[in-house]
């Protein structure tokens, strides 16, 4: 399972690579790639770099026998709006959930609810714009996960999400 | 403006300023679904079957390799949303040799799947991950195996949303979700707990699928086979959420009603 990671951080990462500092492309170089025809390939790597930093935050989980789905959401978002993602859990699997975003000086936060809007995590963590949430349902159905990225010095952020369950 | 006005302002400011940078550290307890205050995200992410065969094994001995069936060849469809959705039901049906841990089904599945990625024009983007199931599973790897079938069925819906073809990449969802919960009935049919049963608690997974074949475009809409499915997933929306909890004769139903939506594109049966 480690090198199965260890492949997806890797893909991750060369997309990360090419777009290092995501913010400042986004301002300077994307009307430019637009004109030369590669935003397509390249804004796709800049959506993912949150994804990357989760799958970051994800990677010692998987030692303890999580298993990492390759599907996730991510996007851009404004800072401190609420994002809430609708999921199917079940009921015997235990899951964790793992935000990011890759601005400096920023933030994440995740949790779960229930489809009555209850909390239902039941350990979090929080810590270098990346943040965790662990989940033991106790139906199986519709929950939800809700999203925030902030930051003091941007507006807009880019953010990913993913999950392992075991 | 006092001196007391000013401290006010500049605590307001402060405190803003301090909590935007920790983030919030603690979700709420509770938040009002009905009116959130915020960006809902369209976006769904179908659980793979491997996520509820790992319950189902939790809670009994399914018999994994009963559930496996293999498909030779096509069944006649000639659309390229009915071999999308083949695809994803082979998938699915990996996963199901990976419960049964069977070499030789996983090889055959496989190569398989090699053959449907080049009737779909997408051998390039599966052949390496085809590769690996097949040389993983010969080594008795499981989670690669399980690890290596995820990847490829993302590897097919994000090439096909590369290629502006996200009707093709729903179809795939929608075929591996089909295949899962037909095998995920009938295992929980053959010993039945309303334990098990409660995993096909998927009501708005099922509304998704519904919304998504509504919204389909061109020949495959309007096509026998996709009408059949189209109703299926009606029936299965309608005994999802007439029912708290799911009896056995509402499981088998829900097998009866999946195993009929697989013939239309994947089995050989009535339905072709």
């Amino acid at each position: 399972m480690v090198p199965a990671i260890n492949s997806m951080l890797t893909r991750q990462t060369v997309q990360m690579t090419l777009l290092r500092n995501t913010h400042i492309w986004k301002r300077l170089a994307l009307p430019v790639l637009g004109v030369i025809g590669l935003a397509g390939g390249l804004v796709f790597a800049s959506l993912n770099e949150g994804v990357s930093l989760a799958l970051e935050a994800a990677t010692p989980y998987v030692r303890d026998g999580f298993k990492i789905r390759e599907d996730n959401w991510h996007g851009d978002t404004k800072a401190g709006v609420p994002l809430l993602v609708k999921h199917q859990l079940f009921r015997g699997n235990e899951y964790w959930f793992w935000a990011a975003t890759s601005f400096p000086d920023s933030t994440s936060s995740v949790g779960v609810f229930d489809e009555k809007g209850n909390s239902v995590s039941l350990e979090a963590f929080a810590k270098d714009g990346k943040s965790g949430v662990r989940v033991l349902p106790t139906k199986t159905g519709t929950y939800f996960i809700r999203v925030i990225v902030n930051s003091t010095q941007h507006t807009e952020l880019d953010w990913g999400l993913v999950y392992g369950y075991r | 403006m006092n001196c007391l006005q000013y401290s006010v302002i500049f605590l307001t400011f402060f405190t803003t300023a301090i909590s935007r940078a920790q983030g919030e550290a603690k979700a709420p307890d509770r938040i009002d679904l009905s009116s959130f205050p915020g960006q809902i995200v369209k976006d769904v992410v179908i659980p793979i079957p491997a996520e509820v065969f790992a319950v189902l094994d939790k809670v009994g001995e399914p018999d994994w390799e009963s559930g496996i069936i293999h498909v030779e060849s096509e069944v006649g469809v000639k659309d390229r949303g009915f071999l999308a959705m083949s695809f994803g039901s082979l998938v699915a049906e990996g996963f199901i040799a990976v419960q049964a841990q069977s070499p030789e089904d996983i090889q055959k599945i496989g190569r398989r799947s090699l053959v449907l990625a080049e009737a779909l024009g997408l051998e390039n983007a599966v052949k390496q991950h085809s590769l690996t199931v097949i040389d993983s599973a010969k080594e008795n790897q499981w989670q690669v195996v399980r690890n290596e079938l995820d990847k490829t069925q993302q590897t097919v819906r994000e090439t096909m949303n590369q290629q502006r073809d996200q009707q093709m990449a729903g179809l795939v969802s929608l075929g591996g979700w089909l295949r899962g919960t037909n095998v995920l009935t009938g295992l929980i049919a053959a010993d039945y707990s309303v334990d098990k049963a409660e995993l096909l608690n998927q009501p708005d997974l099922v509304l998704h699928f519904r919304e998504m074949v509504a919204g389909l475009k061109g020949p495959i809409k309007t096509s026998r086979e996709m009408t059949e499915i189209e109703t299926g997933l009606g029936r299965i929306d309608a005994l999802m959420r007439e029912n708290d909890r799911f009896s056995v004769e509402v499981v088998k139903q829900l097998h009866k009603i999946t195993l009929g939506m697989l013939e239309q594109f994947y089995f050989d049966g009535p339905g072709n």
